[in-house]
């Protein structure tokens, strides 16, 4: 029997999910200190444009890429059938990864924003190249998971293995591109572009095959039974691979960019329901033979509910990119529903089922409380239909304030519009909806804390005897 | 995806990586990197070679404003801890192009080998220089010690008036009742001399206000034996009207230095010292480049777009009273290192707001208290925008903007201001794209 090597698991899910409660305090700072009583605390270091950024960096980047890569370390050697190629190395490359992305992600406090949407991050604080040390951990971990599949066992690859992969692959290049591309493109658009590309991939190239990976690694696992179908994976997987490079400009739909670059994102994020469909079917259908598994297992519970949000997500977003609906949902609170519901309700909610998984395996002892872990789950599902419909709603109804200014036919009549409605009142109306996603974020919140403190509680309580396992 | 432990042995290997791989994974996998590249390659490198827009600027006025306006133009931290505010121009010998127009009550007198550089006031062609030249109050001996320029005005007032009463008493006499007030009311006339100042450089002060500058671009002439710079071949220039030598007195206040404008005081001899204590001037290209930094350091793009887009609630929401604002173009962003195009708009769109909201003081005080200026604003205060210290960045609450101000306030004034010149810009009507007649046109 091969011992695995779980420290590097623990020494990347733990940080992480402590960065994910304080992530989620700063997400709910901001959606009181900034919508509903604005600016209550006020000042250079902790009002909404520096806040918000790092709330994004540390859900995104210290909590779900950190989250991932421990549960990747954990399942590569599990499918590989070997012991981690070197741990030495990933022990380097956790050290740098923390030392790096945590002085990077607090820095933006103090106005080194690099000014491009989930690119916050500088390259230098102070003396540190905090960029440069982070894609060099991030090219370790990329060796570390490269050589431990070389040097499997089990011929057959899972398609885990083929999403890890992927993603190793992909991920390099896409943080290439956000990273240090640039500023070697022309001034304006073309730097636009390119950082729509990266902002779309670091989510559909990146944050989507590990998420995927997770789930169709531990779905199976939790339930003990076998895949649906690995041929209708693969196919997801190479659709995602096929799709996802194209379509960053539908990010900027009725934008300053040549409409038929726009033509192009939007035919291509049609072809999302393809990758969606495979993986939305096969979890299902790979659950379908024991639902009951559904009510007794908590980390089933949140593989089945975030594949249905996935589901919700990539319905959204092909339809977000056809120009007459994209007329009434950009630039609303929708996006920021939509951004919530693919990090947060979907991708977060596998890592969480990840996470539950391979606790009691890599601290050897049972989960503290298997109650406290289906409240997790309750609270968790309860605020985020809470928090995600409350954003829908009021930013349809926002985008439909918005697009009745062009009711009319001459100019005169536009204006007239304008000035009976004007922008700061499509603001002002937003209040109620702003006070429900404030609640939504409070319970998940509230939510995430009791899984730390179950996490907590598991790895650090000394367990009854009769509980340790054999 | 079974965990059952196989033969111990550790297959050694790189090769054996490959070799397990089956042909058909490995034939797709290059599929896959050939699709990838070539969605890099049609997404990411083709566009800016297919459409012009994306590097070509939007009008040569965008290309002078920038490159020629923007790095000469100086402007103050607030002089002597006050509020106010000042625009200089930094004019360079076989640069800067100026020109001398008059006016009906401002006149110029020049000795001779100059006379032809000054605009008469009934001229209808412009004329240009990039000859160092500056105007002041007519003084006795020029540098040509045989013009006496003070004499001149003299001669040029007296012959004014002159003119003036032959025109009044030709009007008195059609109506002759209507007279007293009118008759003894006399022209208030404004001569200055127009000489060749010592060294290549100078500096005068800007009354544009600093957001456009002065353009001409019909009925010009550029009176210099040979083409200077490539600029001043372009169909249009901008230029500098009537400049005066920029003078200054500094006097200590204890351990505090300070200054004012003062046209009898020293000259400011160079960039450098301009840039130094206790001047503190910067370029508006400067300002402009390190207000797009603060723009991007407090993440003012989360909230505020900068995009007009293709659609008739932005073209009316950006739009003035009588006209749409034409929609954003690539062109008009190439001059920056970040653009900032948003995917959230919770504060209005700034990509007119050049033209929408020119007021320094109003962009003041809705930085110092943006609830106050604009009822249901949630945008939060920026009072590190100002301290009592202009160049520093105290704490202190007095509410005098500092160059943190000045710096994103330079930036917002380039939006939607630069797009066409002055005399062709969208505000006037005189729309590029036609906004108006399209959303007016549409199909129903």
């Amino acid at each position: 029997m091969v011992k695995y090597e779980d420290g590097p698991v623990k020494w990347m899910v733990y940080p992480s999910i402590f960065f994910m409660v304080l992530g989620m305090i700063y997400g709910v700072y901001n959606s009181f200190n900034t919508f509903i009583f604005p600016d209550y605390f006020s000042g250079e270091y902790i009002h909404f444009g520096r806040v918000r950024p790092v709330h994004v960096a540390q859900v995104l980047f210290l909590w779900l890429l950190s989250a991932n890569i421990g549960l990747f370390y954990f399942l590569v050697q599990r499918l590989c059938g070997v012991r981690l190629w070197s741990v030495r190395l990933a022990k380097w490359s956790c050290g740098l990864w923390w030392f790096s992305l945590i002085i990077a992600t607090f820095s933006l406090h103090f106005g080194t924003n690099y000014g491009w949407e989930y690119d916050e991050l500088p390259m230098w604080v102070w003396w540190i190249p905090v960029k440069p040390l982070w894609t060099l951990s991030w090219l370790l971990v990329v060796i570390n998971i490269f050589a431990t599949i070389a040097n499997r066992r089990h011929e057959k690859m899972y398609v885990s293995l083929w999403y890890t992969m992927g993603t190793m692959v992909w991920a390099t290049i896409v943080l290439f591109i956000g990273g240090y591309t640039f500023e070697f493109l022309p001034g304006g658009i073309s730097r636009v572009n390119a950082s729509f590309f990266y902002i779309h991939n670091l989510v559909g190239l990146i944050i989507t095959p590990m998420g995927l990976a997770i789930a169709y690694y531990f779905l199976p696992k939790l339930a003990d039974t076998p895949i649906y179908s690995h041929r209708l994976s693969m196919i997801g997987f190479w659709s995602i691979a096929f799709v996802y490079a194209w379509i960053g400009t539908h990010h900027i739909i009725h934008g300053p960019v040549s409409q038929w670059l726009q033509t192009t994102s939007i035919v291509f994020s049609i072809w999302l329901f393809i990758p969606v469909w495979t993986v939305v079917h096969n979890i299902f259908y790979t659950l379908k033979p024991q639902w009951n598994k559904y009510s007794q297992s908590v980390p089933i519970r949140f593989i089945i509910m975030g594949t249905l949000f996935y589901l919700i997500t990539c319905v959204q977003g092909p339809l977000m990119a056809l120009r007459n609906i994209n007329e009434i949902t950009s630039k609303t609170d929708w996006i920021i529903g939509h951004s919530h519901i693919s990090i947060y309700a979907t991708f977060t909610f596998f890592a969480i089922a990840g996470i539950y998984y391979v606790m009691p395996l890599i601290v050897n002892r049972p989960l503290w409380s298997e109650r406290l872990a289906s409240w997790h789950f309750s609270l968790n599902m309860f605020g985020s239909v809470f928090f995600l419909l409350s954003l829908w709603i009021g930013g349809f109804l926002q985008g439909v304030q918005w697009s009745n200014w062009a009711t009319g036919s001459s100019y005169a009549d536009f204006h007239n519009n304008l000035s009976l409605v004007s922008f700061l009142q499509t603001i002002s109306d937003m209040y109620f909806w702003w006070l429900m996603r404030a609640i939504g974020g409070t319970i998940i919140l509230v939510a995430n804390i009791l899984f730390i403190v179950n996490i907590y509680n598991t790895v650090l309580l000394k367990p009854a005897p009769q509980e340790v396992l054999a | 995806m079974s965990e059952d432990p196989e033969s111990p042995h550790k297959m050694n290997s790189f090769y054996a990586f490959f070799h397990r791989v089956e042909a058909s994974a490995v034939m797709t996998f290059l599929g896959v990197v050939l699709l990838f590249s070539s969605a890099i390659g049609v997404t990411l490198i083709a566009p800016r070679y297919v459409d012009p827009t994306w590097t070509e600027p939007s009008s040569i006025y965008q290309v002078q404003m920038y490159e020629v306006a923007d790095p000469n133009t100086y402007i103050s931290s607030s002089m002597t801890g006050g509020t106010d505010i000042l625009y200089l121009h930094h004019i360079q010998d076989g640069y800067t192009l100026l020109a001398f127009p008059e006016t009906e009550v401002f006149r110029i007198v020049a000795p001779p080998e100059l006379e032809k550089y000054i605009t008469r006031y009934d001229d209808p062609i412009l004329k240009l220089t990039s000859r160092l030249l500056l105007l002041r109050k007519p003084k006795g001996g020029g540098t040509s010690f045989d013009f006496d320029a003070a004499a001149a005005a003299q001669e040029l007032l007296l012959k004014l008036r002159s003119e003036d009463q032959h025109l009044k008493s030709s009007q008195t006499t059609q109506a002759s009742n209507d007279k007293k007030t009118e008759t003894d009311k006399k022209i208030e006339y404004d001569i200055y001399e127009l000489y060749v100042p010592e060294g290549s450089e100078a500096f005068s002060i800007s009354d544009t206000g600093g957001i456009l500058e002065e353009w001409v671009d019909s009925n010009f002439t550029i009176i210099d034996e040979q083409l200077k710079q490539s600029y001043h071949a372009s169909a249009g220039v901008i230029y500098v009207n009537n400049p005066k030598e920029f003078r200054v007195s500094v006097t200590s206040l204890g351990d505090k230095t300070v200054w004012d404008i003062d046209h009898n005081g020293e000259k400011v001899q160079s960039v450098e010292q301009l840039r130094g204590a206790p001047f503190g001037f910067r370029s508006r290209q400067e300002l402009i480049k390190y207000g797009e930094r603060i723009y991007a350091r407090e993440g003012c793009w989360y909230c505020h777009t900068d995009q007009t887009r293709t659609l008739v609630q932005d073209v009316v929401l950006n739009g003035s009273e009588s006209f749409p604002a034409p929609p954003s173009s690539p062109n008009e962003y190439i001059y920056q290192e970040v653009t900032f195009p948003g995917t959230r708009r919770i504060g209005p769109d700034i990509s007119r707001v050049g033209v929408k909201k020119p007021s320094r003081d109003w962009h003041k005080a809705h930085f110092w208290s943006p609830k106050t200026s604009s009822r249901g604003s949630i945008m939060p205060s920026f009072r590190h925008f100002f301290d009592a210290d202009p160049r520093g960045t105290g704490k202190q609450v007095s509410g005098v903007p500092n160059h943190e101000f000045e710096a994103i306030f330079q930036y917002m004034m380039t939006k939607g201001t630069r797009i066409t010149p002055p005399t062709q810009a969208w505000w006037l009507g005189k729309d590029p794209v036609q906004t108006i007649e399209i959303i007016e046109g549409r199909k129903k």
